[in-house]
């Protein structure tokens, strides 16, 4: 039995991500076709995403920025090998990941964080409440902490725990998803992701919940 | 400077997806996408190497003879530049195979006509200059692995080559086409036994003979003193004793039997 079949019925688990991979499928059959401006369609809808990602790695903007094309430019040139063994989006994934983890092994002792302003419309406006009742100037400069150590614990995890933390905790993947980009089974996603949260929760312990 | 202390209301999980809140501006979005376009382009035009298609082979499966016959390949050239060498240091033919022995050995040897064919055959090659009609009768024959290891068949070998040059007329008339001239030392060398029983015969006739001739065409400096050629003369007419059983001078021409 193929394993790849066995990964796409595990890996796409709720209906809603089912219709979104169909989605993708049609419009990647087009660009395998020969319509090249229908990739673009599938830039627009996962640049943010794929950039999260890569961003949530390296903690570095100009470095994602670059990653992030290189992802989508590999994508292109690879977009017919893709046979639909798995989602569209998986696949994205997967490259992504890969470019991402060459980078950081190429560069291990060239890093310097570069960081994204918290965008308080998309936070969790709960959260942020939660974290602190202070306002003003006194809030902006908690934050800017708060998101400094937060990205120097993550960096503090070895590669392959903070992949799957952030593919996991961040970007929301299941665990056979996580499973099924990083390469590894379920049971060691589980694994490194304890791991990794046990770690994290020594490191920011006093942003927490006690 | 002390930071005001967190409420720390929020879990693991609530914090790490403030993370999700680390989002670029739109303007980035915009520069982002001019220079994944310029990316596109150039990707398109850059001609891909030859190699980028070597990761759609499956590496597995050719990994396996492709480095057999890669390294039976370079053990054949080792062994054969390894021989090459050696064959030509000591002067000898290169080591032979079984196999290649078991061919030579099937060949017919090489003939050599025993003492008492010579007298008759001498006649023959006097009366018949024409090479075409020259036959070496068969009479003994002497195994191919007795080479030129001797000093003396190496030397006759030289001065063969040499007289060859300098009369190939004479070499021609004696010995014909037939034989190489390899083949024509190891009949020399191997007829030794043969020549030394006649070898005391005429020899005052041969070695002026042979003097004359190395005046003409062996001496390295023609206008060497007169000692000095005939002590050329004397090794020459020594080393081609060895070989030589007869020497006859007809007219013009002169023969060597052997």
């Amino acid at each position: 039995m193929n394993l790849t079949k066995v990964f796409t019925k595990t890996a796409i688990s709720t209906p809603e991500r089912q219709q979104e991979a169909d989605a993708d499928l049609v419009v990647v059959k087009k660009v395998q076709a020969g319509d090249v401006a229908a990739f673009d369609r599938l830039i627009l809808k996962y640049r943010e995403r794929v950039f999260g990602v890569i961003y949530n790695l390296t903690s570095n903007r100009e470095d994602s920025s670059d990653l992030t094309q290189d992802t989508f430019i590999k994508a292109f040139q690879a977009i017919n090998r893709f046979q639909g063994n798995c989602s569209f989006f998986t696949w994205l994934y997967k490259i992504a990941v890969n470019t991402t983890l060459g980078h950081l092994r190429k560069n291990k002792l060239r890093s310097f964080f570069s960081l994204e302003k918290i965008s308080e419309d998309g936070a969790d406006i709960q959260i942020l409440e939660q974290l602190t009742d202070k306002r003003g100037a006194d809030r902006d400069t908690y934050l800017k902490e708060l998101q400094e150590k937060l990205n120097e614990a993550l960096q503090k995890l070895s590669i392959p725990h903070r992949t799957v933390i952030t593919l996991f905790e961040i970007d929301g993947l299941s665990h056979a998803e996580v499973a099924e980009v990083v390469g590894c089974s379920e049971g060691t996603v589980r694994s490194r992701l304890h791991y990794a949260k046990q770690f994290l929760q020594g490191e920011l312990g006093k942003y927490l919940r006690a | 400077m002390p930071i005001n202390e967190p409420n720390s209301k929020v879990t693991l999980e609530q914090l790490l997806r403030l993370k999700r809140a680390e989002r670029p501006n739109p303007e980035f979005w915009a520069h982002f996408e001019r220079e994944l376009h310029q990316k596109q382009l150039t990707a398109l035009v850059q001609k891909r190497r030859w190699w980028h298609g070597m990761s759609l082979i499956p590496m597995r499966r050719v990994l396996l003879p492709t480095g057999a016959v890669a390294i039976a390949t370079l053990t054949f050239i080792s062994v054969r530049q390894s021989v090459s060498p050696q064959a030509v240091e000591t002067g000898r033919v290169p080591a032979l195979s079984s196999s290649t022995v078991q061919e030579i050995e099937t060949l017919s040897p090489v003939q050599v006509p025993s003492k008492a064919v010579y007298a008759s055959l001498g006649a023959q090659v006097d009366s018949n200059a024409t090479p075409s009609n020259y036959v070496i009768p068969v009479t003994e024959s002497i195994p191919v692995t007795q080479e030129i290891e001797s000093p003396s068949a190496r030397s006759i070998a030289a001065n063969l080559a040499r007289l060859e040059q300098s009369e190939p007329d004479l070499i021609h008339s004696v010995l014909g086409s037939r034989l190489s001239s390899a083949a024509r030392v190891q009949t020399v060398a191997a007829s030794q036994n043969a020549s030394e029983e006649t070898a005391g015969t005429d020899s005052s006739s041969r070695y002026r003979l042979i003097a004359r001739y190395a005046d003409r065409a062996l001496s390295p400096e023609p206008l060497a003193p007169v000692g000095v050629r005939e002590r050329i003369a004397r090794r020459l007419g020594d080393d081609l004793g060895e070989g030589i059983s007869r020497i006859g001078v007809v007219g013009s021409r002169v023969s060597l039997k052997f």
